[in-house]
C-alpha cells in the first residue's frame, strides 16, 4: 500500500514558492481572526506545547536544585516560585488546554460535523486562555516575582499578609479568565455533541474519544465554575480584605474543600481525553474494535461521577474530613479505571498489534500509568498517608498518573493525527527515539521517588540535609530528568524535519485500520471537514467504508446496534 | 487466528520462560544490591518508633502485597498480549471480536471485591489510630509557626522553641523529648499558616492548622533520635523548619524537664491554641 508519495509538483520547482502563497503576516492575521474549529484547536496545541516546553525547563531547574545538599543554582525563594508555577502551567496552560486543543480539533470530524456549534465561542474561549495564560504568569515581571505559593495556593499561606505582591492577585485573575475559556469550550463541545451528530451517529455509536470529551465537559461545567469563585473570593480577600478565607472563621479548611471540589476533578479533566486517544490507537494498530465498547463508555461515565465524590481525599492528614466515606469513593474509582484497562488488554487481544510511534507511546502510557494507579489505590487508604502525604511519594504518584497520562499520550496522539493535522507523517525513527528517551528518563526520575518519599523526605523542599540520605536517590532522578529532556529535543528535531520533508499523505487514512470518521476525510480535511459523509451503521463508520467485507461479517459476531447493513 | 502462526505449546513455552526470567532479573537485582524485601518492594519504609505506626506498617505490606500483585498480573497480560499478538504478516487479518460479557464481568466484579477488602482493613485501622481516649500520661501543645516548632510539654509546666535550621546542619533546630512507653497527646497548633506535624519514624503526620486545634495520640516505644519535618509548604523556609525527637527513658525525661525549668522556660508559649485545657488565644510571643 503507497502511503506516501512525492507531491505533483516537478521537484525543481522551489518548495517556498509553492507552499507560501500568503505572507506570513496575512496568515497570522488569518488564525486570529478564525472560527474555524480546527485552527482554534491547532493554535491551543501549539501554545499548550510552548508552554510545556517553558514548565519542563522549570522541571531541569527543580532537578538540578535537588541534585545534592545545600543550593546551588536557585534561592529558596525561587525554589518556590519554580514549582508553583511548573505546577500552574502544567496543569492549567498546558493540559487543560491539550482537552480543549485535541477536542475541538478532532471532535467535530468524529460526529460528521461541519464545525461546532458556537464557532465564535469557542474562538473567545481561545482569546480568554490566551491572555489568561499571559496574566498568570505575568507575575515573573513584577518586583515580587511570580506566585510561590504551591499550585493549589493554600491559604493563609496566599493571602495577602503571608504572600504580598502582585505576582499571587494576577496568577488569582489569570487563572480565573483561562478558567472562563475553558468553560465556554466547554459549553460549546456539549452542545456540539448533542446536536450536531451526522445522520445515523447515534450516541452509541460515538468514538470513545467524543464520549470521554462529553464526559470531560461535564465535569467542567461542573467543578471550573467552583474554582473560579474561590479564586475570585480570595482575590478579593487579597485586594479589599475580605475575610472569606481568613482562619478564624475556618476559612483555612474552607478553601481546602472549594480547591478540591475543582481539583480532583480536574485531574480527570486532565486524564479522560487521553484514556479516549488510547480507546482510539490501540484498536488501530491491533486491527481490532475496541473491545468492550459499552462497557467502557459506562466505566468512563462512572469515572466522572466517582470523581465528583473524592475531592476531600486531598484532606486525610488535617484530620477535618470523614475519611470512610472518602476512601470508599477513591477506591471505588478504581474499578471503572480497571475495566479500561482490561478493555484495552482485550483489544489487542488475539488481534494483529504493530508499534508504530503511536501505539509504541500508548504502550508507554498502558506501563506507567498502570503504576500510577497502584499507587493510588495506596493512596486511597488514609492510614498510608498518615505517612505518606505531602511526601515525594505523592510527588511520583501523580507524575506517574498525570505525566504517564497527559505527556504519553499527548505524543502518541500527535504522531497519531499529525498527517491529519498537516497532510504529513512524522519521522518515524525520530519518534522512536524520542519515545525511548521520554520512557527510560521518565522511569528514572520518578521511580526513585516513591522511596524517598517513603523514606521521608516531604515535597516542595528546596533543600534538604547530607545527613537526611536523600542524596544518591535525588541524584539518580535528576540523572533522569536530563535523559528525559533530551528526548524532547528528538521531538522539536522532528517537527522541524517533517515540516521541511517534501512527502504528503495522499490517502484519507494513512495507518489503514482508523475506525472513526476523521479517517474518511481528507489530510488535511477541508474547511468543512466532509465532502461526503460515508454512511453509519456502527462505531466503526470508517472501518466499514474501508472494510465493507469485515464489517459484513462482523455483524455475526456482536456488532452493537446492527453492525454494518 | 488468521495468519498468525505460534502454536499454543509454543506460546505457553515463551510466556514460561519470561516469567522464569522476570523473576530472576527480579531477585538477582535484590540479591547483588543486599536490599532486603522491605527496601525493595515496600520503598524502605521505617522501622515504626510507636506502637501505633505497628499497625500502619503492617497495613502498608498487606496492601502493597496486593498491589503488586495486581500490578503484575496487569503488567504481564498487557505485555504478553502485545508480544504474543504482535503482527506477523502484514495482511493480518485478526477476528473481530467486540465484547465477552462473561470475562468483563469477570474483570469489574473482582477489583471490586479486592477494594472491598482493602477497604474493610483500611477503615478499621484509621478508627483505631485516630481514636482520642484521652489516658495519655503526657500532653504536648506543639506549636507550628514560621518557619520552627515550639513545644509546650503542658503537664510539666515547661516549653521549649526552636529556629530555622542553619545551612547544612540541624543548629538551631527544636528538639521534642519524650519518655519512651507512655503515651502521649499532641495537640498541634498554627499561629500563621498551614504546617504539617511529622516524625517519618512514627509514620504519622498530621496538619497544624490556623484556627483549629489537631489533636492525636502516640506511644513511643523504641528509644532513639528522629528527624521530625515540616510536610505543608509553609512559605521561603519551609525546608528548614526541622526538628528532631528523642524518645529516652523516663529518668533522663525528668532530667530533661528539670533543666529546661533551670533555664527558666517554664509557662507555655501562648501561639494560637484555642480552646483545650482553658486558655484563651493571645497574641503570639515568639
Amino acid at each position: 500500500m503507497t502511503i506516501l508519495q512525492e507531491p505533483a509538483a516537478p521537484a525543481s520547482q522551489p518548495l517556498e514558492i509553492s507552499e507560501r502563497k500568503r505572507s506570513l503576516g496575512k496568515v497570522a492575521v488569518s488564525w486570529m481572526t478564525s472560527t474555524d474549529h480546527k485552527v482554534i484547536g491547532y493554535m491551543y496545541l501549539i501554545l499548550a506545547t510552548s508552554y510545556f516546553f517553558l514548565a519542563g525547563i522549570m522541571a531541569l531547574v527543580i532537578r538540578a536544585e535537588l541534585t545534592v545538599p545545600g543550593l546551588q543554582f536557585i534561592s529558596l525563594e525561587q525554589y518556590n516560585t519554580s514549582f508553583t508555577m511548573h505546577g500552574t502551567i502544567m496543569l492549567f496552560l498546558f493540559a487543560t488546554p491539550l482537552y480543549v486543543g485535541f477536542g475541538n480539533v478532532i471532535v467535530p470530524l468524529q460526529i460528521g460535523a461541519p464545525d461546532v456549534a458556537f464557532p465564535r465561542l469557542n474562538m473567545l474561549g481561545f482569546w480568554l486562555f490566551f491572555f489568561g495564560g499571559f496574566v498568570a504568569a505575568a507575575g515573573f515581571l513584577t518586583p515580587g516575582g511570580a506566585a510561590a505559593f504551591g499550585w493549589f495556593a493554600y491559604t493563609p499561606l496566599s493571602s495577602s499578609t503571608y504572600s504580598p505582591g502582585a505576582g499571587g492577585s494576577l496568577w488569582l485573575l489569570g487563572l480565573a479568565m483561562g478558567g472562563l475559556g475553558t468553560i465556554l469550550g466547554s459549553v460549546n463541545f456539549v452542545t456540539t455533541i448533542y446536536t450536531m451528530r451526522a445522520p445515523g451517529m447515534t450516541m452509541f455509536r460515538m468514538p470513545i474519544f467524543t464520549w470521554t470529551i462529553l464526559v470531560t465537559a461535564i465535569l467542567v461545567l461542573l467543578c471550573f465554575p467552583v474554582l473560579a469563585a474561590a479564586l475570585l473570593m480570595l482575590f478579593i480577600d487579597r485586594q479589599f480584605g475580605a475575610v472569606v478565607f481568613a482562619p478564624e472563621n475556618g476559612g483555612a479548611l474552607l478553601w481546602q474543600h472549594l480547591f478540591w471540589f475543582f481539583g480532583h476533578p480536574e485531574v480527570y479533566i486532565l486524564a479522560l481525553p487521553f484514556f479516549g486517544i488510547a480507546s482510539e490507537i490501540i484498536p488501530t494498530f491491533s486491527r481490532k474494535p475496541i473491545f468492550g465498547y459499552i462497557g467502557l463508555v459506562f466505566a468512563t461515565l462512572a469515572i466522572g461521577a466517582l470523581s465528583m465524590a473524592v475531592w476531600a481525599h486531598h484532606l486525610y492528614v488535617t484530620g477535618s474530613v470523614y475519611l470512610p466515606y472518602f476512601s470508599l469513593m477513591t477506591m471505588l474509582i478504581a474499578v471503572p479505571t480497571g475495566v479500561k484497562f482490561f478493555n484495552w488488554i482485550g483489544t489487542m487481544w488475539r488481534g494483529s498489534v504493530s508499534f508504530e510511534t503511536p501505539m509504541l507511546w500508548t504502550m508507554g502510557f498502558l506501563i506507567t500509568f498502570l503504576f500510577g494507579g497502584v499507587t493510588g489505590i495506596i493512596l486511597a487508604s488514609p492510614p498510608l498517608d498518615f505517612h505518606v502525604s505531602d511526601s515525594y511519594f505523592v510527588v511520583a504518584h501523580f507524575h506517574y498518573t498525570i505525566f504517564g497520562t497527559v505527556v504519553f499520550m499527548f505524543f502518541a496522539a500527535l504522531y497519531y493525527w499529525w498527517p491529519k493535522f498537516t497532510g504529513k507523517m512524522l519521522d518515524e525513527k525520530l519518534g522512536k527515539w524520542q519515545f525511548w528517551f521520554t520512557f527510560i528518563g521518565f522511569q528514572v526520575t520518578f521511580l526513585v521517588q516513591h522511596w524517598l518519599g517513603v523514606e521521608g523526605m516531604p515535597r516542595r523542599y528546596g533543600d534538604y540535609l547530607p545527613s537526611d540520605n536523600f542524596t544518591l536517590l535525588n541524584e539518580i532522578s535528576t540523572a533522569g530528568s536530563a535523559v528525559l529532556g533530551i528526548g524532547m529535543l528528538f521531538f522539536v528535531w522532528n517537527v522541524i524535519k517533517t515540516g521541511r520533508s517534501k512527502q504528503k499523505v495522499t490517502v484519507d487514512d494513512p495507518w489503514g485500520y482508523g475506525g472513526s470518521l476523521e479517517w474518511a476525510t481528507s489530510c488535511p480535511p477541508p474547511r468543512h471537514n466532509f465532502t461526503s459523509l460515508p454512511r453509519i451503521r456502527s462505531y466503526r463508520p470508517a472501518f466499514d467504508l474501508h472494510y465493507p467485507e469485515l464489517a459484513e461479517s462482523a455483524a455475526g459476531h456482536g456488532a452493537i446496534e446492527g453492525g454494518a447493513k | 487466528m488468521g495468519l498468525t502462526t505460534v502454536t499454543r505449546s509454543g506460546r505457553s513455552r515463551i510466556r514460561g520462560r519470561a516469567l522464569v526470567l522476570a523473576a530472576g532479573l527480579g531477585l538477582g537485582a535484590m540479591a547483588l544490591s543486599g536490599c532486603t524485601a522491605n527496601e525493595a518492594f515496600f520503598f524502605d519504609m521505617p522501622d515504626p518508633a510507636t506502637k501505633e505506626a505497628h499497625t500502619i506498617y503492617d497495613l502498608w505490606h498487606g496492601a502493597w502485597y496486593a498491589a503488586w500483585a495486581v500490578g503484575i498480573v496487569t503488567w504481564a497480560l498487557m505485555l504478553f498480549a502485545a508480544f504474543a499478538y504482535r503482527r506477523r504478516h502484514a495482511d493480518d487479518q485478526p477476528e473481530q471480536t467486540k465484547y465477552n460479557l462473561p470475562i468483563e464481568i469477570l474483570y469489574t466484579l473482582v477489583p471490586l471485591i479486592m477494594i472491598l477488602g482493602l477497604f474493610w482493613f483500611t477503615a478499621k485501622d484509621q478508627s483505631e489510630l485516630l481514636s482520642v481516649k484521652d489516658d495519655q500520661a503526657q500532653t504536648i501543645n506543639v506549636v507550628g509557626f514560621r518557619w520552627s516548632w515550639g513545644f509546650n510539654y503542658l503537664d510539666e509546666n515547661v516549653y521549649d522553641v526552636g529556629m530555622p535550621i542553619g545551612e547544612g546542619s540541624l543548629e538551631g533546630a527544636p528538639t521534642l523529648v519524650l519518655p519512651v512507653n507512655e503515651k502521649v497527646k499532641f495537640e498541634l497548633t498554627s499561629p500563621d499558616v498551614i504546617h504539617s506535624f511529622w516524625v517519618p519514624d512514627f509514620l504519622f503526620k498530621m496538619d497544624v492548622i490556623p484556627g483549629k486545634t489537631n489533636v492525636f495520640e502516640l506511644t513511643p516505644d523504641k528509644v532513639g533520635t528522629y528527624p521530625g519535618r515540616c510536610a505543608e509548604l509553609c512559605g521561603v523556609d519551609h525546608s528548614r523548619m526541622l526538628f528532631t525527637v528523642k524518645v529516652v527513658e523516663r529518668p533522663e525525661f525528668e532530667k530533661y524537664i528539670a533543666d529546661l525549668k533551670a533555664k527558666g522556660q517554664t509557662g507555655t508559649l501562648q501561639t494560637g491554641r484555642t480552646t483545650t485545657h482553658g486558655q484563651q488565644p493571645q497574641e503570639r510571643r515568639i
